[in-house]
């Protein structure tokens, strides 16, 4: 299969959101990748890496201090998804500073970390903290605020849902990352995704990561009780595609701002449908717990699709 | 816990396509699964692999099923039929194609030392012990096993010297014997007249394990356990898979940490009471 005609990207070349250009469009998605150091020593059938052609890791969501996150079972496959409760378990932001960042660089990972809190200024504070450590890394690409975990009782999906809740965050990161990309990932979980985005750009976002988990809920007919500890998880996989495609549309019609498509891809062609509505990138989350090779191999195969534009 | 158990030297890990080779029952619920790769098979006992189907229904998330053997490129597996996974998986024909990350996860210590091994299985924990056995079994050693009945237990994998217990002893196969009641009965028993000092390697339900760090811990042997927990990617990046443990270190994953962990560092409290993952062998 060739490009088809209505493709107006390079969906194997470099992408450009606000001050950056990252080496690709496909991106592995935060909290389905780990903070990228995972996996390097799978082999692949053909000897490929699990990193070959990806634009960027987008880290496991960072915090001031360390979470111990939810009690388990954590994760249960719900039939054409999966949902989780993980709750934002991390080692926080001094120790990822510490142990995680060298190493990226020092394997020369193209990398975006994504941060959460619980008031606007903690998003300024740690942004701040990043920027002065990782400033001089040409591996940091950026930030991705997380405004829109569902796992966690304090600056999650309720918080994410207020327009002045992500422009104040926005603005309080925005003014530390000058050099860097800035991106809010914004939760599907609310009427219309169009207002936030907007709050987000006002509060000086380059783009929007679109979307976050759906709120969802499984019964173990065994006991008749939640499957998970927290009754409620965030749904992924294939099932949300096309919530996914919906928000994303949403948001570029209504918006034009450069929007990271995510949300149930697993293969190229998941992927050529979030750029058909004008996503610049994409990221690959769930489909790469499966398959680690999910998202290298979404780029390879995008690459081999567009011989025409990767030849000029 | 010290420990003086030292880890096999493991494979590196590999994302493998293969076909389903044959699919056959063992026991009334266990299932053999044998697949052809298209590379090298090779695991250490106590690994465990990724699965899912490839083309057509798939599920969104692999599932972990222990690893039983290994020749070349064949990789056999054994699981039971506990949810909507395994039941897909049960009915995929010979032929289908699979996709499997494997060996993952820290297998059980090789034998370095002269003492005798007591291992403990229950239900669908066979296949690493069935592998440990074969591999660094010796005679001093006492394999036991439980299942619920005779039709319950694969009789096939457990030759002489495996011992076996039942809940109830319907459906034992002529020439073969059962103990009735417990594995730890059955051990309690075999261990009778034997004085040397054990160490103990556990694999089966939650109880069992539970059970089996008791038993050793009065005694003042070492421990190890396979635990089972759901997960969701095998391979560390998820954060699904937890187990609590004490002092300092906190969680641990069953995936990379595990699933072979040292039973004394495992926080019995609260994970003996934790409600148990009830589908995927782990």
């Amino acid at each position: 299969m060739l490009r088809p005609d209505w493709l107006t990207i390079d969906p194997a070349g470099p992408v450009t959101i606000g001050p950056r250009t990252l080496p690709g469009r496909i991106w592995t998605a935060s909290g389905c990748f780990g903070y990228g150091l995972q996996g390097h020593d799978i082999l692949g059938a053909d000897g490929n890496s699990v990193l070959n052609g990806l634009g960027a890791v987008v880290t496991k969501t960072v915090t001031q201090n360390p979470r111990a996150g939810n009690p388990p079972p954590r994760i249960w496959d719900a039939g054409a998804g999966a949902l989780n409760s993980i709750g934002l378990e991390n080692v926080g932001l001094e120790r990822f500073l510490e142990d995680v960042v060298p190493r990226l660089h020092a394997m020369g990972i193209p990398f975006v970390v994504s941060l959460a809190g619980t008031r606007p200024d903690e998003f300024g504070v740690m942004t701040r903290r990043l920027a002065f450590v990782a400033g001089s890394l040409p591996e940091w690409h950026g930030v991705e605020l997380n405004l829109s975990c569902p796992n966690v009782a304090e600056g999650g999906v309720d918080f994410g849902r207020d327009p002045d809740m992500v422009r104040a965050c926005t603005e309080a990161a925005a003014a530390h990352v000058t050099d860097r990309m800035l991106l809010a990932k914004l939760t599907p979980n609310s009427a219309r995704i169009a207002p936030l985005a907007k709050a987000a750009a006002n509060g000086g976002a380059h783009g929007i990561t679109a979307i976050n988990t759906l709120v969802g809920m499984d019964i173990d007919l065994m006991t008749g009780q939640p499957v998970l500890p927290r009754r409620r998880g965030g749904y992924s996989g294939p099932a949300i595609l096309p919530v996914a495609l919906a928000k994303v549309d949403e948001i570029v019609q209504e918006t034009g701002l450069p929007v990271v498509g995510v949300g149930g891809i697993r293969s190229a062609g998941d992927a050529l449908k979030f750029f058909a509505v004008g996503a610049v990138a994409v990221q690959i989350g769930t489909a790469q717990m499966d398959d680690p090779f999910t998202a290298s191999r979404t780029a390879a195969e995008l690459g081999w699709r567009s011989p025409d534009i990767r030849n000029q | 816990m010290a420990s003086d158990a030292t880890a096999p030297t493991v494979p590196p890990v590999r994302s493998l396509i293969g076909v389903i080779a044959e699919q056959r029952f063992l026991s009334s619920s266990m299932i053999r699964i044998d697949l052809d790769l298209e590379g090298d098979a090779s695991y250490a006992p106590g690994q465990f692999c990724m699965i899912n189907l490839v083309g057509g229904a798939a599920l969104s998330l692999s599932r972990p099923l222990s690893i039983l053997a290994a020749n070349g490129t064949r990789l056999s597996l054994l699981y039971k039929i506990v949810g909507v996974g395994t039941r897909l998986l049960a009915d995929a024909l010979p032929g289908r194609k699979v996709r499997v990350l494997t060996p993952l996860g820290t297998p059980f210590p090789a034998r370095n030392n002269e003492r005798p091994r007591l291992l403990l299985a229950g239900g669908v924990g066979l296949p690493p012990l069935v592998s440990w056995a074969q591999r660094y079994g010796d005679p001093a050693d006492l394999f036991c096993f439980g299942a619920r009945d005779g039709a319950d237990a694969p009789w096939e994998l457990l030759p002489s010297p495996w011992h076996v217990s039942v809940d109830r002893s319907r459906e034992i196969p002529d020439g073969r014997e059962a103990h009735r009641g417990t594995v730890l009965d059955l051990a309690l028993d075999c261990l009778t007249g034997r004085t040397e000092t054990f160490e103990v390697l556990a694999c089966g339900p939650r109880p069992l394990l539970q059970a089996a760090a008791e038993f050793a811990h009065q005694r003042g042997w070492l421990c190890h356990v396979s635990v089972e927990e759901r997960m969701g990617c095998g391979y560390g990046v998820c954060r699904g898979c937890v187990v609590p443990t004490i002092g300092d270190i906190g969680w641990r994953l069953a995936c990379q940490d595990g699933p072979v962990l040292p039973a004394a560092d495992l926080d019995w409290k609260s994970f003996g009471m934790a409600p148990a993952s009830e589908e995927g062998s782990r």
